[in-house]
């Protein structure tokens, strides 16, 4: 039974929560009075071919003359986004920062309720913490600055993990089904929702155990998701009127046809490559990503929560077209885990591993395309750097969620992996 | 049994490996103490590798200048083929080139504003049949306004479609003094000669541009930011009426005397941005053949022994003996041409006009002709500039990528990156070592003190690293150093500087200790929480190594410069016990952070006009990087231990 003064404090926490909240989004608005956002917008690191707000202009402006789109080669978002700017939402530069932070709001409101989920209470001392690590996060300001639509993405992704924390699932499968159709490569992430919503978000990482699944439900529950997809994948022909979009979307992120630079590892592999190793290495590159979800959801099975986590952290250091705002939402995750930060093994070195690829990304960025005393060699130099700081944040996460079962070290006791 | 045959070395050797690999004991028990007495040799021997890592980082910097790390430069681009052609540029062009140096001295003499000057030039460029127009510009600076009034001329390549395009020009005034005064009539002269004798001769595949720019730095900056379209917010500028295309060199004529003895090579551009080493090289292939060519205006004692006394650069308290060794003064040399490039480029600051040409992705050199009493003249500058935009002429694409990273110590000899870049990163690992080990220190105690009858051996315990609050500190100092610059930019700050600059000085430096005075006292328990002072030692090591490191590979002098600075001050920061030596370690480091406020007032003020006309980075690094850094170390010394 909590005492009075703690339901007091608990009430002043709350009270301030729902008043910083707004505050905080609205320093973030403030920040799109600054201007600085003109000189992000084409900026490869925060923008790819399928997020770039500049392409999205000129599908939209072809789509409300009749044209479309998708026939060129060159538009490359989902169908739903030009029926969705064409009509409910107003397009225009002003009103899209408005909307851009908003979504940024609602997702780190999700964020704070998967958090609470979580830890099964209702308010925290840690909500505010959760909301600035997300608003606050350069890499998923600048993305959102730059209007990518990865800031969607995120958004999509937080609120399914919401819902599915929250066993609402129909919202949960109807969000998966809007983020696995935006962006194709979270297709690995169906099967940790659906044993999510099977299972329970409480963090289950210090007793593991065997958990049983009731696999009819979850056909049941994959079934409702193919469900949703496909009725996504009807209203996308509908608007676009024929079959094109699906080349032109999802096709990019399996086929690579556009190489524009990215903060990703495909881009300059396939500059440098054969034309005859092409399909081949596409199928590798692809079906990488697939091979992770077994043993990532059977080792975790316990707790699918984390197994999520953990693949979105693996979908978004290795997919085809990512832009910081992948690698931000990871590292945003790390705080609603922090059982997880006493048994980090190399936290500083992975934190100064990030810092060297957040500097030398726009510097190298800067000496090949706007300098031109360096060449392609350089930037893409700099996103190894990022390749490996994502890899060691996600070693290090990985490693502490194997780790905190055996409990706090002991005198004389090493724990070793076989 | 003793008659067993001695093992061949192979075999004792492959059964020592096997062994290793095939271990009798539990495997991993053995790789576990392997890996244990590794980390542990490594862990207690840190201090020692910390050490030798400086030394080789600070000794590697002192060799620079040695010979052995340099080699004889070459021209990558096979294209460029310098000093394979005939010129022709003869005694003709330069009674040309007189004639028009009696006109613009007569220009002086009257003291013909910068419109008749521009006026003057372009009636000039139109007798010669040239398309040609002026510019006028308006800088307004907090150092006082600027105006004046360039005149350029296009020749149209015969051979292509003005796609492409090559720039000869002089400034007004010479860059002697930086611009203060000294004129450069000859330059001028020269580039107007230049213009009617190139306009003869069809091989030109590019455009050539001719600018005759008013002032110094300021005429250029506003014809390059008209060509370009770039609007700065205190220039205006004139549109340009007449232009071409791509710009892909530049030469600019630097003649302030009435002949020169060598000619003299600057490349340094704004922001320590490079020519393509490709464009260097060229030119000292051509002009070598005309005259004798220098770095910078450093004349070499050893080629002109009659004015030892005067050039020598090794200070007089050196041995005689030593003075003459022949090393060594190639090394003096050496050394201070080095330590000529490290002050521009460090500084970003451009050493001639050309260093605005960077900044666009154009290759750009100054050719000055150092002043003296002969044999040169008109007769073999002409020479060579005509043979350098003749190599430049050839360029078929843009020239390498790796040849703008390069030291040249002499003209003829350049350091690779590979050799010169290591020093400062060796710095930089150092101070990254010594971070992290100040970071794994402060997250154990030793809890044996108390129980100490208990156990002979100390114990070791984790303790918490109140990581938030020293990020926090991190920060502020960071928003401090951003205050500070808006302070020191506007435009009240440069006019009062020397009543302002104290005050300034005495504010930054008191804000820090008022500050941690505000705050609740720490209330540490050792045991429990590591001091906030170790951990934000450790920040501001790490950080500081990760800017070194980082800034290495776009301006190495400014990285070696903060090696220099950064390197052993931030790593000897600590705490003591007693309040003075607190405060009096205190304000050292507030002196080699902020020092340049009460020291340097040309310095920080030609840093603000850098930054407010040209954007130069240098003056906001300063106030925004460096001087955090220094003030964290600062702050570190002050906390109670």
């Amino acid at each position: 039974m909590p005492s009075a003064k703690t339901q007091l404090v608990q009430a002043v926490l709350t009270w301030d929560y729902n008043l910083i909240f707004p505050c905080l989004l609205a320093i973030r608005l403030l920040i799109t009075l600054t201007g600085v956002q003109s000189i992000l917008e084409k900026n490869h690191q925060l923008t790819t071919p399928l997020t770039s707000y500049a392409n999205l202009q000129e599908g939209i402006y072809l789509f409300n003359r009749g044209i479309n789109p998708y026939d060129g080669g060159y538009f490359r978002h989902s169908p739903l986004f030009l029926s969705l700017f064409s009509t409910i939402l107003p397009n225009t530069k002003s009103t899209a920062y408005i909307i851009w932070t908003l979504c940024d709001g609602i997702a780190a409101w999700a964020l704070v309720q998967i958090w609470r989920a979580r830890q099964g209470i209702s308010t925290s001392s840690r909500d505010l913490l959760i909301t600035t690590s997300y608003l606050f996060n350069p890499y998923l300001v600048l993305p959102s600055l730059a209007l990518s639509t990865s800031t969607f993405e995120n958004t999509f992704l937080l609120l399914c993990i919401m819902f599915a924390s929250q066993g609402k699932a129909s919202f949960a499968l109807l969000t998966l089904a809007l983020l696995v159709h935006l962006s194709l490569s979270t297709v690995v992430l169906i099967v940790p929702v659906i044993l999510l919503l099977l299972s329970t978000p409480k963090s289950q990482l210090a007793s593991p155990h065997a958990n049983p699944v009731d696999f009819r439900k979850g056909l049941h529950l994959l079934g409702e998701y193919l469900v949703y997809f496909f009725i996504l994948i009807f209203t996308s022909t509908l608007i676009a009127g024929n079959w094109n979009w699906v080349s032109q979307t999802w096709g990019t992120t399996l086929t690579l046809p556009d190489l524009t630079p990215n903060i990703g590892l495909w881009w300059y592999f396939f500059t440098e490559m054969f034309d005859h190793f092409r399909p081949f290495f596409l199928m590798v590159f692809s079906v990488h990503l697939l091979i992770y979800i077994a043993p990532i959801c059977i080792k975790f099975q316990y707790d699918p929560l984390f197994a999520l986590f953990v693949l979105i952290g693996i979908t978004n250091i290795s997919k085809a077209y990512p832009t910081l705002a992948d690698p931000g939402v990871f590292l945003t995750m790390i705080s609603i885990f922090p059982e997880l930060y006493p048994y980090f093994q190399h936290p500083i070195v992975t934190t100064l591993l990030h810092l060297h690829a957040s500097l030398l990304l726009p510097l190298f960025h800067q000496l090949w395309l706007v300098q031109g005393t360096g060449n392609a060699n350089f930037f893409y130099a700099s996103t190894l750097v990022l390749a490996c700081a994502n890899g060691a944040a996600l070693r290090d996460c990985i490693w502490a969620g194997l780790r905190i079962a055996l409990g706090p070290e002991k005198e004389g006791y090493i724990v070793v992996q076989e | 049994m003793t008659d067993v045959q001695p093992q061949k070395p192979i075999k004792r050797i492959l059964a020592r490996f096997n062994r290793f690999l095939t271990p009798a004991e539990n495997a991993s028990e053995l790789r576990i103490r392997r890996r244990n007495k590794t980390l542990g040799a490594l862990t207690r021997r840190i201090g020692t590798i910390r050490l030798v890592l400086f030394v080789c980082g600070y000794l590697w910097m002192l060799a620079l200048p040695s010979d052995r790390l340099a080699r004889r430069v070459w021209i990558d681009e096979n294209a460029l083929q310098p000093n394979r052609v005939d010129v022709h540029w003869n005694w003709g062009e330069v009674h040309t080139a007189d004639r028009y140096l009696d006109d613009l001295e007569n220009l002086r003499d009257q003291n013909a504003t910068s419109d008749q000057r521009a006026q003057y030039l372009l009636s000039q460029f139109q007798k010669l049949g040239l398309p040609s127009s002026t510019q006028k510009y308006h800088f307004s600076a907090s150092s006082g306004d600027i105006q004046g009034s360039n005149a350029f001329a296009i020749l149209s390549s015969p051979r292509v479609s003005g796609t492409e395009a090559m720039v000869i020009s002089a400034s007004w005034l010479s860059r002697t003094g930086d611009g203060e005064g000294q004129l450069n009539l000859r330059g001028v002269a020269t580039v107007l000669s230049l213009a009617g004798y190139l306009n003869r001769y069809a091989h030109w595949s590019k455009d050539l541009i001719f600018i005759i720019n008013d002032g110094y730095l300021d005429g250029m900056q506003a014809w390059l930011s008209a060509y370009y379209g770039v609007s700065q917010p205190n220039l205006h500028a004139e549109p340009l009426e007449i232009v071409s295309g791509v710009i892909w060199a530049a030469l600019c004529v630097d003649y302030p005397g009435h002949s020169y003895s060598h000619l003299g090579i600057f490349h340094e551009g704004l922001n320590g941005r490079l020519p393509n080493q490709d464009l260097v090289t060229s030119l000292y292939y051509v002009a070598s053949s005309n005259s004798p060519v220098i770095m910078y205006d450093h004349l070499d004692s050893r080629d002109v022994p009659d004015r030892r006394d005067e050039l020598d650069p090794i200070p007089l308290w050196v041995p005689r003996v030593m003075r003459d060794m022949p090393d060594v003064r190639a090394y003096a040399y050496r050394a201070m041409n080095l330590l000529r490039h490290i002050g521009y480029q460090a500084r970003g600051r451009a050493s001639g006009v050309h260093g605005l040409f960077h900044q666009y992705r154009v290759d750009a050199i100054t050719l000055f002709a150092y002043p003296a009493t002969g044999p040169y003249g008109f007769h073999a500058i002409g020479r060579s500039v005509e043979g350098t935009l003749r190599a430049a002429n050839n360029m078929l694409e843009r020239l390498h990528a790796s040849f703008f990273f390069y030291l040249l110590p002499v003209h003829h000899e350049f350091i690779q990156i590979g050799k010169y870049l290591p020093s400062a990163i060796l710095i930089s690992v150092a101070m990254i070592f010594g971070g992290l080990k100040i970071w794994s220190d402060a997250g154990w105690t030793r809890s044996s003190i108390i129980e100490q009858k208990v156990t002979s051996e100390p114990t070791w315990t984790r303790r918490r690293r109140p990581v938030i609050p020293s990020l926090l500190i991190v920060l502020a100092t960071h928003l401090m150093g951003t205050l500070l610059f808006f302070v020191v930019k506007s435009s009240w700050f440069v006019p009062r500087y020397m009543s302002t600059a104290p005050i300034l000085f005495i504010t930054f430096t008191s804000l820090p200790p008022l500050i941690t005075i505000f705050l609740p006292p720490p209330t540490v328990d050792e045991a429990t929480t590591a001091p906030l002072s170790s951990l934000l030692k450790a920040f501001n090591l790490c950080i500081a190594s990760t800017i070194i490191s980082i800034i290495s590979v776009l301006n190495f002098s400014m990285a070696a410069s903060l090696a220099v600075f950064l390197g052993i001050p931030l790593s000897i920061s600590s705490s003591s016990p007693n309040p003075l030596p607190r405060v009096f370690k205190y304000f050292s480091y507030a002196l080699l952070g902020l020092g340049w406020l009460l020291f340097g007032s040309n310095e920080p003020k030609s840093a603000i006009r850098d930054w407010e006309m040209f954007g130069g980075w240098f003056a906001p690094f300063v106030c925004i990087v460096y001087a955090p850094l220094v003030f964290q170390a600062a702050i570190v010394c002050l906390q109670p231990q």
